[in-house]
Parts: structure tokens; C-alpha cells; sequence
């Protein structure tokens, strides 16, 4: 048994080096048992191509990926049996019915009679109705509602959901989410990546923020808020003052309406009070506060990186 | 949880209920195209063929049409089945799940024999009921060990040509590339229709080079009890293929992409 067992993924220093580019550049990511893992990143930052390796369909040039001890590379049919995997493209399976797709799936990973468990998962996800169905005969949110099935009929400990969420509509986006939280309930581990940072901010515990192959920032999702994100003051006067633009967190304004951004952690009575503003010139005070899709644009526009 | 026999049934199972559900297209298409070679080759223009030992020209093509119908079809199995997967994205199941390439191979290959062994014995049948009603007895079976032993032997090594060529292939134009510019002027110069013996010296010594000649004279043998080449050359050249495609899918199993295209 492999050291760090206790982990359900660890992904330990991943290189991937195309013949013209590197997709990964020396990634390493933790994700404990019963944990949502949020993995962040503008498209073509690596997101796809660690979830490949973690899956086998590709092999990492060098580093290593291990799922509940297991080397994916070693031991790779120890691996994949902890590991179910919802792709970003639905994948069509031509002649087959929804239920022949199931049963099929569970068959791949040695479940020899799954019908239970596939009947189980038409009535959670709500494919019941559609079992005899072919994959092309059902709508765009029936296709993604199957592929969660296909991942899940095995029962994996650790599921990786690479964009699921993405072309469906608000209704059965939010349903997933719901469903994303009932198997975080069930103590599954989760690693998710999306493009929808509302998503990523109310259902991950933690996320890592990667670009251009590398970790940006990684950890507890409202740490990384309070961390990399400011918060937006915009202060509304009676009678016009001047003097604030040489203030360290101003951003626009003059007269009698300005806006500040400051650290998530500083207390608005300290901004108040360095700023001197008499009680009784103060029309209006709005205060809104950082969020993921700040972090994320923080850590992803070109080089900046400071806060 | 059973990793060795359950994940094996579970493929095979899918890859003959995949040819079944296009029963027309894999294997009605195949019998009305053997009965079409049988009726015009066999039966109108094969009478006024001679052939050594006093033999009927059907008697002779029947054993060809036989093993033709077996390899086109283990090939046209395993070879669209992995494109068309290819093309969906279900190829990717496979690498993802905890299939061995051995089980893959295996799985594919022995539905693929079992689709070009359904096709190839309707052939057979229909072969018999044209020879039958022409010279009104039944041509039987000379030696049906060594007949299954090529038939089986022959399909599991196009079953496995045809798992090499799909990983190979990036478009169904190269499928058919290979299809069309090497396998069909294998089968048709191996002696399907016609006896090595009756070429020329320069194309018959060609023509031994050819592994198709051994399969199809294999199964001529088995049906038979004669044919142009010795059986047992036959089973050792039939034996060697056999390795060979073997060797070279599983290379291509470990090596190749999963990935849709």
C-alpha cells in the first residue's frame, strides 16, 4: 500500500509536454475523503488534461497521480475502480439504450449484476421514464444526467466531474448542484471542474486556481476570497471633498462620489476612519464583496499575481 | 466484484448484441452478397469450368466463398466497431475502465469469429442447397477439425488485423483504404476463385506469399479432403498470421490512443 493512502487523490508534481506545448507544468493537488475540489482555469490552462491523466487516457511525462493509494499508472485497475469520470463531451454510444449502457458500464468494472444499482440511479437522476432510450433520442440534460449515471454505477469513492454543468440550462444546473451536494452527503469525493465560478464558490470546499499549466493559488474557498479579492466601497457625499485620490485604496471617482477597493479583511470603520468622512456628509455607503470570479481574474489576467 | 471473467462476458456480450441490432447491414448484406457470387460463379458459369481431379467448379468455390464470407466479416467487426467508437466517444470507456488489453482483444476477436462464423456457415449452407439441386448430392465435409480450426484460426487473425488498422486509421477513409486496396486483393488473389495452379509461374510463386492462399486452402482441405497447398504448411503459415496479429493488437492496445476523434 502506497503512502498517503488516506488521500483520495494526489496528484504529486504532473508534467505534460506536447510536442509543442506544455499543458502542465509541475501540478500538485491534494483532495481529502468526502471533499469537493474545485479545479478553476480559463480554457486551455490544463484542467482537461489532468482529469485525462488521473483517467489513464493519457500518461503524465513525468509525476505522480495516485487515487486512494493508487498509483494510476502502477495500479491502475485498483485505481480505476475507485474512480468514476464524467467527461466534458457526452459521449453518443450509438446503438445501445440507456439501460444496455448502464448495465454495460457496471459489467466494464466487474459488477455482475447491476441492475439494482442502474435501476437505482434511472430514479435518482430521472431516466427512468427513458431507459429504453438511445442516447440520441434524448435532450441535451437527459445525455449529462446519463453520464453522471455511467460514472456512478460503480460505486466510486472519488468522481471527477469535468464540467458537467456546462450548455445546460438553470433549472437542471441547479438540480445537479443539488445532486452534487447529496453525494458530498454520501461522503463521495468530488473533483470538479467549471467555468461557472458561482458554481465552484457554493459547492467546493476548496479550490485551485491553475493557468497556463500551473497552480495559481490553492485552498479553502472563502480563504482564497478573503485573500486575493477586495471589496468594492463606493462612498456617496452631500457636499463635495477632495483629497482622496492619493489614498492607497482608491480606485475612481471625485466630488461627491467615490470608490474604493480594499482588502477583504479590513474593517469598514478603519477605511471611515482614515478617510476622516464627517458623519454628517454621508449621503449613501455601498459595500460589495469579493468572489471567486475576482480570484479568478486576479490570478489568471497575464502576470499579475499580487494583490 | 470479478475483474477477469465479468468485464470479458460483459464486452463480448456488447459487440455481438452491436452486430445483432444491424442484423441487415452485418450479416443479411454478406448472405445475399455469397449467394449472388455462388449463383452467377458457381452455378451458371461454373459449368463450363473443368478443374483437376474431375471436381465440379462449385465444389471448388464453395470452400473460398466460405472463408471469404468468415474473414470479411471478423474484419469489417472489430475494425468498425472500434471506428464507429472512435467516432462516438465510447472508445474512451474501454482505457477508463479496468479492461485489460487482453480482454479487450479477446472480447472483440471472439465476437468478430462468431459474426464471420454465422455469415461463413450460411455461405455454407446455401452452398450446399445450390450444390445439392445442380448435381443432386451433398458435398459434406472431409475433415471438420481442420475445416473449424481454419475458419476460427483465419477469422481471429482478420479479427485482429482489423483491431490494428482501426486504432491505426484517423478517418473512415483510411479504413476503407485498407479494406479496399489490401484486403480484397488478398482474398481474391488467394484462391477464392480460382486454382494457383491455373497462373502463370511468375504470379503462382507471388501468390505464395500470400497468407490468404493457406486460410482459403485450409478450409478447402476441410471440405474438400484436397486442395493446392499441403495442409499442414497451411496450419503452420495460418498459425504464424495468427501470432503475428496477435502480437501486433496487443502492441496497439498498449500503445494506442483511446481518444475520439
Amino acid at each position: 500500500m502506497a503512502q498517503n493512502a488516506n488521500l483520495a487523490l494526489d496528484v504529486s508534481n504532473v508534467i505534460m509536454q506536447y510536442p509543442l506545448t506544455k499543458a502542465l507544468a509541475g501540478v500538485s493537488i491534494e483532495v481529502a475523503p468526502g471533499e469537493v475540489f474545485g479545479l478553476l482555469g480559463p480554457n486551455g490552462a490544463g484542467k482537461t488534461s489532468l482529469i485525462s491523466i488521473i483517467v489513464t487516457l493519457e500518461k503524465a511525462t513525468s509525476g505522480q497521480v495516485k487515487v486512494f493509494g493508487h498509483d494510476v499508472a502502477r495500479e491502475s485497475q485498483l485505481a480505476k475502480l475507485q474512480t468514476g469520470w464524467v467527461p466534458q463531451e457526452i459521449i453518443n454510444h450509438g446503438f445501445f439504450t440507456v439501460n444496455e449502457i448502464l448495465g454495460f458500464h457496471g459489467g466494464y468494472y466487474g459488477v455482475r449484476d447491476s441492475k439494482k444499482r442502474v435501476d437505482e440511479l434511472l430514479n435518482i437522476l430521472g431516466l427512468w421514464e427513458h431507459r429504453f432510450k438511445k442516447v440520441k433520442q434524448l435532450s441535451g440534460g437527459m445525455k449529462r444526467r446519463l453520464m453522471i449515471a455511467k460514472a456512478l454505477v460503480h460505486k466510486p469513492r472519488l468522481l471527477l466531474l469535468d464540467e458537467p454543468t456546462a450548455g445546460v440550462d438553470v433549472d437542471l444546473r441547479k438540480r445537479l448542484w443539488e445532486f452534487v451536494e447529496q453525494l458530498r452527503r454520501d461522503g463521495i469525493s468530488i473533483l470538479l471542474t467549471t467555468h461557472y465560478l458561482e458554481e465552484a464558490e457554493r459547492l467546493c470546499d476548496r479550490v485551485a486556481i491553475i493557468h497556463n499549466g500551473q497552480i495559481r493559488a490553492v485552498g479553502e474557498t472563502r480563504k482564497l476570497i478573503e485573500q486575493w479579492s477586495r471589496k468594492k466601497v463606493v462612498l456617496r457625499l452631500l457636499e463635495p471633498v477632495e483629497g482622496y485620490k492619493n489614498h492607497p485604496d482608491y480606485m475612481s471617482g471625485q466630488g461627491s462620489e467615490w470608490t474604493f477597493f480594499t482588502k477583504m479583511s479590513k474593517p469598514l470603520g478603519e477605511l471611515m476612519q482614515e478617510l476622516q468622512v464627517p458623519m454628517g456628509n454621508l449621503k449613501d455607503l455601498q459595500v460589495q464583496d469579493g468572489n471567486l470570479e475576482d480570484v479568478f481574474v486576479q490570478l489568471t489576467s497575464a502576470t499579475k499575481g499580487a494583490h | 466484484m470479478d475483474l477477469t471473467w465479468t468485464p470479458f462476458f460483459t464486452l463480448f456480450r456488447r459487440e455481438i448484441m452491436r452486430f445483432m441490432k444491424v442484423i441487415i447491414q452485418t450479416v443479411i448484406t454478406p448472405f445475399v452478397s455469397s449467394t449472388l457470387y455462388l449463383m452467377i460463379f458457381g452455378v451458371s458459369l461454373g459449368k463450363s469450368i473443368v478443374l483437376k481431379d474431375q471436381l465440379p467448379y462449385l465444389s471448388f468455390l464453395i470452400p473460398g466463398l466460405v472463408m471469404m464470407s468468415c474473414l470479411n466479416n471478423s474484419f469489417q467487426n472489430t475494425s468498425s466497431s472500434i471506428v464507429s467508437s472512435k467516432f462516438s466517444g465510447d472508445l474512451e470507456d474501454f482505457k477508463v475502465a479496468p479492461l485489460t488489453p487482453w480482454q479487450i482483444i479477446l472480447a472483440l476477436s471472439m465476437a468478430a469469429v462468431l459474426r464471420g462464423l454465422l455469415v461463413g456457415g450460411i455461405t455454407f449452407f446455401v452452398g450446399e442447397a445450390s450444390y445439392f439441386f445442380t448435381y443432386g448430392t451433398a458435398l459434406g465435409v472431409s475433415h471438420p477439425f481442420a475445416l473449424l480450426l481454419f475458419l476460427i484460426l483465419g477469422s481471429l487473425c482478420f479479427a485482429n488485423f482489423g483491431v490494428v488498422v482501426a486504432f491505426w486509421a484517423r478517418s473512415f477513409d483510411q479504413l476503407s483504404a485498407v479494406s479496399g486496396f489490401v484486403l480484397l486483393p488478398l482474398i481474391y488473389l488467394g484462391g477464392v476463385f480460382f486454382s494457383v495452379e491455373n497462373l502463370p509461374p511468375l504470379w503462382r510463386s507471388v501468390s505464395l506469399y500470400n497468407p490468404l492462399l493457406y486460410m482459403i486452402n485450409g478450409v478447402r482441405y476441410g471440405i474438400l479432403g484436397v486442395a493446392d497447398v499441403e495442409p499442414q504448411r497451411a496450419a503452420l503459415v495460418t498459425l504464424l498470421a495468427f501470432l503475428l496479429t496477435t502480437g501486433l493488437a496487443v502492441r496497439c492496445l498498449k500503445r494506442a490512443s483511446f481518444q475520439r476523434w
